[in-house]
């Protein structure tokens, strides 16, 4: 009885009940007498159903077997309203209202007992092949949202279970390796492996693709650079070209009087201007010899980039540039009303059939540029 | 050519002189026949990893849907008809939910788990690949041997899922590797194919440096390929009878998924009903400033309905 007291005491939420040794006659023979009482009590059976002890080591008298089911409940209640536990109601009250977890460690060990099988060194490896790992996996995960890190701890849990299973299945002579001759059936058809095996092959193509269009895109960039350069560097040397030929121009042109150059010089001058004009004129005996084995690219550069270089080369064109933008375009100053109002008479005379347009009747030519633009600015 | 094979290794062939063997070893001849099955409405996931699990499964038994979710118990009397001592099944709830119970028949516990992140073996990421019906080698946690109901849970996984030896349609050799391990209360199961590549240089030099060859010392290592199925159990429950009888443990931390739906759409529902509220309450605050709709509350007059029938 002592021992049971101090087994009171300890217990926070519910009593204990008495020493497992007693067990299964013991307490069957309680129950029965004190049956009656507990439905006297009026407490709510249900509501303690699922009673139990909290994770705390607790036993409830070691009850295996399946007909000690409503036992472990009914224990539980005569313990409850026992009056010796007066002091214990409310903090049962209390935590029926939480829910109850269950945990009964002395019933899992014991069906464990019933149908384990003995895995211990006295049999063979080779009868069950199951290890159980030295450390604990989970204090090798960082943590669980870690995908990398928690696969990676698997696998090595799985990789030491491995080695040490084909270090003890060597030593019993059970086979272990799977010679390359050997041919069965596999768990996965030969179709999903080349499934496998080409999603593979593709993600290495793909990898090396955006590799290599990476490489290019930089080669590219440099390159551009080098481009730029380059450009910028020609336009600079056809600059001083320009300005060197500007020069002698404005020298030959000051110079007239002076006839008797040299004829190398004079040469030189002729090729010059055939170069700037740009024209076929590929006379000379130092053109003769700059002219190229290939046609007539003596002449300057060939007629496409002429025609471009006329367009938009050195500045754009010069002349024109005024003529069709917005502002001249939206004057409207040359426009007379009276002009324009034909008398409807005469176009309507004029149509013959359905779809002839009619012939305008004599109008005022136009006058010039000039003459308007004064008469503009007069007005 | 596997039949072959066997009746070449197994020198004494027949069944008998193992078991004097057993014998003489202190064990009872391993014996385990499982019966895999699922309930209505499993989806083709479901299904394809019952099937994955099956091929794994030499000395396992499929059979067809289970109609009842509730009478669990007529499973007792068909695993006894087709001479299982086991039963795995697969109970789908909702289209959506997986829930696994694994049973030791005649009278042993019930485990319950819930089943979340399954990943088939058709999945292309799983490289690997090994024989079906080899017996594999179960890597368990640590943390496996900690506590009661996790011991109850390893001994289950070792019977069900580990294939006894001389099983009818096993393989003889050793090719993978089946991994539980514990993570946050929930346990994660993986399966790898045993590879065994070269040594290089490095480790073959600490071999002959350091430690002895305990480890067999061969010319190859180890090395793992994931075959994959891949999931994650939550043990909900563990009954003592074959689905029946007392619960013994029940897990505090399992929530269901049905609860968590429920606390989501709860979540989004106070949202809105906070908003509301909010809104309310201000536009009730702003008519006693006199900012409300309807502008400054006039000073009524005694007869005024609206005072006098307050």
């Amino acid at each position: 009885k002592e021992q049971v007291e101090e087994e009171h005491e300890d217990d926070d939420v519910l009593p204990d009940a008495p020493a497992p040794a007693e067990d299964d006659e013991d307490d069957e023979d309680e129950d029965d007498s004190e049956d009656e009482d507990d439905e006297d009590n009026g407490v709510d059976l249900s509501r303690l159903e699922d009673l139990s002890d909290s994770d705390s080591d607790s036993d409830d008298g070691g009850n295996d077997d399946d007909e000690d089911a409503e036992e472990e409940e009914e224990e539980i209640d005569i313990d409850d309203l026992s009056p010796e536990n007066s002091e214990d109601e409310e903090e049962i009250a209390a935590s029926t209202r939480v829910r109850q977890t269950i945990n009964n460690k002395e019933g899992l060990l014991a069906s464990l007992k019933r149908f384990a099988l003995d895995t211990s060194s006295k049999v063979p490896f080779a009868t069950h092949q199951s290890i159980v790992s030295a450390e604990v996996t989970e204090e090798a995960i960082p943590s669980v949202d870690d995908d990398l890190q928690r696969e990676l701890a698997f696998m090595n849990q799985s990789l030491e279970a491995a080695r040490l299973a084909r270090t003890l299945l060597k030593k019993e002579g059970v086979p272990f390796t799977r010679p390359t001759d050997y041919f069965a059936e596999t768990v996965r058809s030969d179709e999903t492996m080349e499934k496998v095996k080409a999603k593979m092959i593709e993600e290495a193509t793909a990898k090396k693709a955006s590799a290599e269009a990476r490489k290019l895109r930089d080669l590219k960039k440099f390159g551009k650079q080098v481009q730029v350069a380059k450009q910028q560097e020609r336009a600079k040397q056809k600059r001083d070209t320009l300005d060197k030929i500007k020069d002698l121009k404005r020298k030959r042109q000051q110079g007239q009087s002076n006839v008797g150059e040299k004829e190398a010089d004079d040469l030189f001058d002729v090729a010059v201007d055939n170069e700037l004009s740009g024209g076929k004129k590929g006379g000379g005996y130092a053109a003769a010899g700059k002219k190229r084995a290939f046609g007539d690219k003596g002449a300057g550069p060939n007629p496409k980039r002429q025609k471009k270089d006329s367009k938009y080369g050195f500045g754009g064109k010069k002349k024109y540039s005024k003529s069709g933008d917005a502002i001249s375009s939206g004057d409207i100053s040359g426009f007379s009303v009276k002009k324009n109002r034909s008398s409807f008479g005469g176009s309507h005379g004029g149509a013959k059939g359905p779809g002839r347009p009619a012939k305008k009747t004599k109008t005022t030519p136009r006058l010039g540029k000039s003459k308007r633009q004064a008469a503009a600015g007069k007005r | 050519m596997a039949a072959v094979y066997k009746s070449l290794s197994k020198s004494s062939g027949s069944k008998a002189a193992t078991d004097s063997e057993d014998a003489k070893n202190g064990a009872k001849r391993n014996r385990q026949r499982v019966l895999i099955l699922t309930s209505r409405g499993v989806t083709y996931r479901h299904r394809h990893l019952l099937n994955d699990l099956a091929a794994m499964m030499p000395h396992g038994r499929k059979d067809v849907k289970f109609d009842s979710k509730s009478k669990l118990y007529q499973l007792n009397e068909l695993a006894e008809l087709y001479n299982c001592n086991n039963v795995m099944f697969f109970e789908a709830r909702k289209g959506k939910d997986l829930y696994m119970w694994f049973s030791k028949v005649p009278n042993g516990p019930t485990v319950k788990f819930h089943a979340q992140n399954l990943h088939t073996m058709e999945e292309l990421h799983f490289t690997g690949n090994c024989l079906k019906g080899s017996r594999p080698v179960l890597s368990f946690d640590a943390a496996f041997e900690a506590e009661p109901h996790l011991k109850v849970i390893k001994e289950l996984f070792l019977h069900i899922f580990g294939v006894p030896q001389g099983a009818r349609k096993s393989k003889p050799f050793v090719d993978h590797v089946m991994g539980f391990s514990i993570a946050d209360g929930k346990i994660w199961i993986r399966n790898y194919e045993v590879r065994e590549v070269e040594k290089t240089k490095a480790d073959a030099e600490e071999a002959d440096k350091g430690k002895k060859s305990k480890h067999g010392d061969k010319d190859t290592d180890v090395s793992l390929v994931e075959i994959g199925p891949r999931f994650v159990l939550t043990p909900i429950v563990i009954q003592e009878g074959a689905f029946g009888g007392p619960i013994i443990y029940q897990n505090k931390r399992f929530v269901s998924p049905n609860q968590v739906r429920s606390d989501l759409r709860k979540a989004k529902a106070g949202r809105h009903n906070a908003r509301t509220e909010q809104t309310r309450d201000r536009l009730a605050k702003a008519g006693k400033l006199g900012l409300g709709a309807n502008g400054a509350k006039k000073e009524g007059d005694g007869l005024d309905t609206r005072e006098l029938f307050a």
